[in-house]
């Protein structure tokens, strides 16, 4: 197959930056629709034979990811301190972006998730707000979403979820030790564990092989293809249109916008470090959570609110452990096969605002593992050390806990006012600090875990220390989207409210976190603002 | 190779194989490369299974600070002084870290483990043990004979022992 290659003078319809887990379905979605696009992603093209099981690339010297000797960020934890270098947001940097090396749990948002400021109320300290949709406005595009990428899961097993309009369209993967264990604890304690729905082929699905269970899923890329990112599933089909052309190795500078206020074409660095313009009639601007907003901030467009970068939410996380009799051999099969949502809506007899959806895992590479998951009691080096990695890495699980992470105007993504990255172009600083009931939700989910692990017969528990976040790979909030123009950077359709032949389409747009795990979220909202675009663009409305 | 017994050959390889070595360090000296070896197998030792030194954990963390890890070069230069002068206040007769015997060693790294130096050498020990061969290290099978399973790009379920409960449903 010869893919199409663009001029720079030819008007292409659509401009996409990004080819992450938006940009991915954009490309697809736009093309075959019969616009012409171009896809402009910073990272290299990788396919699936030049993935490994090399932990040192991969997790120590970050083969996957976004560089910061190249492209350094500066932290701090509010606008009265002075920002200091810092390795804060994380990000896969290639084709296919996050998708690529998620974990791929694929959690839909509830229904409460979009509303939850008019049923709870003001949060003091946070800029909580609805989104300007409702769960059933998504709904359709969540459907497309596990079907067109290929989802394994079983439908109406979380008696927590929002109502669907179609099963998964596989079956779930085989259940694992840990969600045997977390199904044991869970159920002696009335709570509601069902099968996890991962982003993973369970049995084959359009053209693409189902799982062999290598172990090698979070943080790495699928060698089998059978990992649902939009490399594996839609890219392709993108190109094959032959009127979508991925251009990688190109770091975006600016937006260009003409006198009639339009975006009109795209600045970047290509491969060879030359300046390049891609003349397009419309962006698609889907570079995540964090580039997203410093690339506009860059371009000096689409903040007429000021709200750009601003409500920059994270994740938040409470992980425990227990240490069990007989081997767990986590190291075997995908991440994740049990999940529970008991303790996801939000609670006001609990006295803070929050909650989280707990998984059964131990995702731990070995070296990673004997570095920073044995129990802190004991000892970290020599014999006795050595001989707890042999026994614990095979024996060990743990129930990881996604937490809420509230808005705080405070929290945002700006340019540092001297710093720049490799091409000159100001660096990301990131200014965050927890809401006191972010931290709050993430002990009262700790002690949930431990309480699942004790049930479940672990011999022995611990957890990680929970800490206020200043490190994130979900990065959201920073493009809210709402119907009111001062406080909101997107419309419901994912359209800037200033320039409306750009449109902002990734974590970006959240309004809430939801209980984390927002990959679905973020390409059901893909899906849909797609099918918006290509009709509008058909009727001459972009 | 007539002549030569198994013995001798399996020998002479090894021999063969420590000259390679020597020959080959890309950064450290050989005294360096000593006294941190000893450093790295008294974090992680041989006993029933390989230790760092057998794992060949020196040859990844050598590797590392000629390419990966350059700018912790410093940091190693000033770790291993300031571990050397502290050998010498607690054990005066000693002439190198890796003359020690295993307990003063322990004794020796007890005073420096909350180091940043310490911290490095041991995720270097740890990466070096655990990592891929290619990287120099993770030598004579180290890690899957600790660790007690061996990389498969297939596995089927069941997983594990508690699988069966889950069968049994």
């Amino acid at each position: 197959m010869n893919a199409v290659q663009y001029r720079q003078s030819d008007e292409v319809d659509f401009v996409v930056i990004g080819a992450g887990a938006a940009g991915g379905v954009m490309a697809k979605e736009l093309s075959t629709s019969g616009f012409r696009v171009v896809v402009l992603e910073q990272g290299p093209y990788l396919k699936a034979k030049d993935f490994t099981h090399d932990e040192i690339d991969v997790s120590f010297r970050g083969a996957l990811i976004n560089n910061t000797a190249k492209q350094p960020q500066t932290f701090r934890k509010s606008a009265d301190e002075v920002a200091k270098a810092h390795d804060c947001v994380g990000y896969a940097r290639l084709v296919g972006g996050g998708s690529v090396h998620f974990t791929a749990n694929y959690w839909r948002f509830h229904p409460e998730d979009f509303r939850e400021r008019s049923v709870l109320g003001p949060i003091a300290g946070s800029s909580l707000a609805d989104w300007p949709i409702a769960y059933d406005e998504l709904e359709p595009w969540y459907t497309k979403a596990e079907w067109d990428l290929g989802v394994s899961g079983l439908a109406g097993s979380n008696p927590f979820d929002g109502p669907r309009s179609k099963p998964y369209p596989l079956p779930p993967m085989p259940v694992k030790r840990s969600g045997v264990l977390f199904e044991r604890g869970a159920r002696k304690l009335g709570l509601h564990p069902f099968p996890a729905p991962v982003a993973v082929l369970s049995q084959p699905y359009k053209g693409r092989a189902a799982c062999t269970h290598c172990g090698w899923c979070e943080a790495f890329g699928c060698e089998m293809n059978a990992k649902s990112s939009t490399l594996a599933a839609v890219i392709p089909a993108a190109e094959k249109t032959g009127r979508c052309e991925i251009r990688s190795g190109c770091v975006v500078s600016r937006i260009e916008t003409g006198k009639d206020g339009r975006a009109n074409s795209v600045t970047y660095f290509d491969a060879n470090g030359r300046e390049m313009h891609q003349r397009t009639k419309a962006v698609a601007l889907c570079a995540n959570g964090a580039e997203t907003p410093r690339l506009l901030l860059i371009s000096g467009i689409g903040n007429s609110s000021g709200m750009v970068g601003k409500n920059l939410m994270f994740d938040g996380n409470a992980y425990s452990f227990g240490l069990f009799e007989h081997e767990t051999n986590e190291y075997k099969s995908i991440v994740v096969t049990r999940v529970l949502h008991d303790f996801y809506r939000s609670d006001p007899k609990r006295g803070f605002y929050g909650g989280g959806g707990l998984d059964s895992r131990m995702d731990y590479t070995p070296a990673a593992f004997a570095l920073d998951a044995l129990p802190p009691d004991g000892p970290q080096w020599g014999a006795a050390w050595k001989r707890s990695v042999g026994e614990y890495f095979t024996h060990t699980s743990g129930v990881l806990g996604h937490c809420s992470c509230l808005s705080r105007e405070e929290n945002n993504i700006s340019l540092d006012p001297e710093l720049k990255d490799a091409w000159g172009l100001p660096a990301m600083r990131i200014t965050f600090r927890n809401h006191p009931d972010d931290l709050k939700s993430m002990k009262f989910l700790k002690d949930r875990e431990l309480e699942i692990l004790d049930a479940a017969g672990a011999r022995k528990t611990w957890h990680l220390p929970i800490e206020e976040i200043t490190d994130s790979v979900h990065l959201m909030g920073t493009c809210r989207m709402g119907n009111d123009l001062k406080t909101s950077v997107v419309d419901k359709w994912n359209r800037s409210h200033d320039i409306r032949n750009l449109f902002i389409v990734d974590g970006s747009s959240l309004v809430t976190s939801g209980r984390q795990q927002p990959t679905e979220t973020i390409q059901a909202l893909a899906y849909r603002a797609a099918d918006y675009m290509a009709k509008a663009a058909q009727r001459g409305e972009v | 190779m007539q002549g030569l017994t198994r013995r001798e050959l399996l020998l002479a390889a090894a021999c063969w194989n420590e000259v390679l070595h020597a020959q080959s360090f890309k950064y450290l000296d050989a005294a360096t490369a000593s006294e941190i070896e000893a450093i790295a197998e008294a974090i992680l030792p041989g006993d029933q299974t390989p230790g760092a030194r057998e794992a060949g954990v020196i040859w990844f963390i050598d590797g590392s600070l000629a390419g990966y890890d350059k700018d912790k070069q410093a940091l190693y230069k000033k770790g291993l002084a300031e571990t050397q002068a502290r050998r010498t206040a607690l054990f005066p007769a000693s002439a190198s870290i890796a003359s020690l015997t295993p307990e003063q060693r322990i004794q020796l790294l007890q005073h420096i483990e909350k180091t940043e130096f310490f911290a490095l050498v041991r995720r270097h020990t740890v990466l070096g043990f655990f990592g891929h061969p290619r990287y120099g290290g993770n030598r004579n099978g180290a890690s899957v004979k600790l660790l007690g399973f061996k990389e498969s790009m297939m596995y089927s379920p069941p997983f594990g022992y508690y699988d069966r409960e889950a069968a049994a449903k």
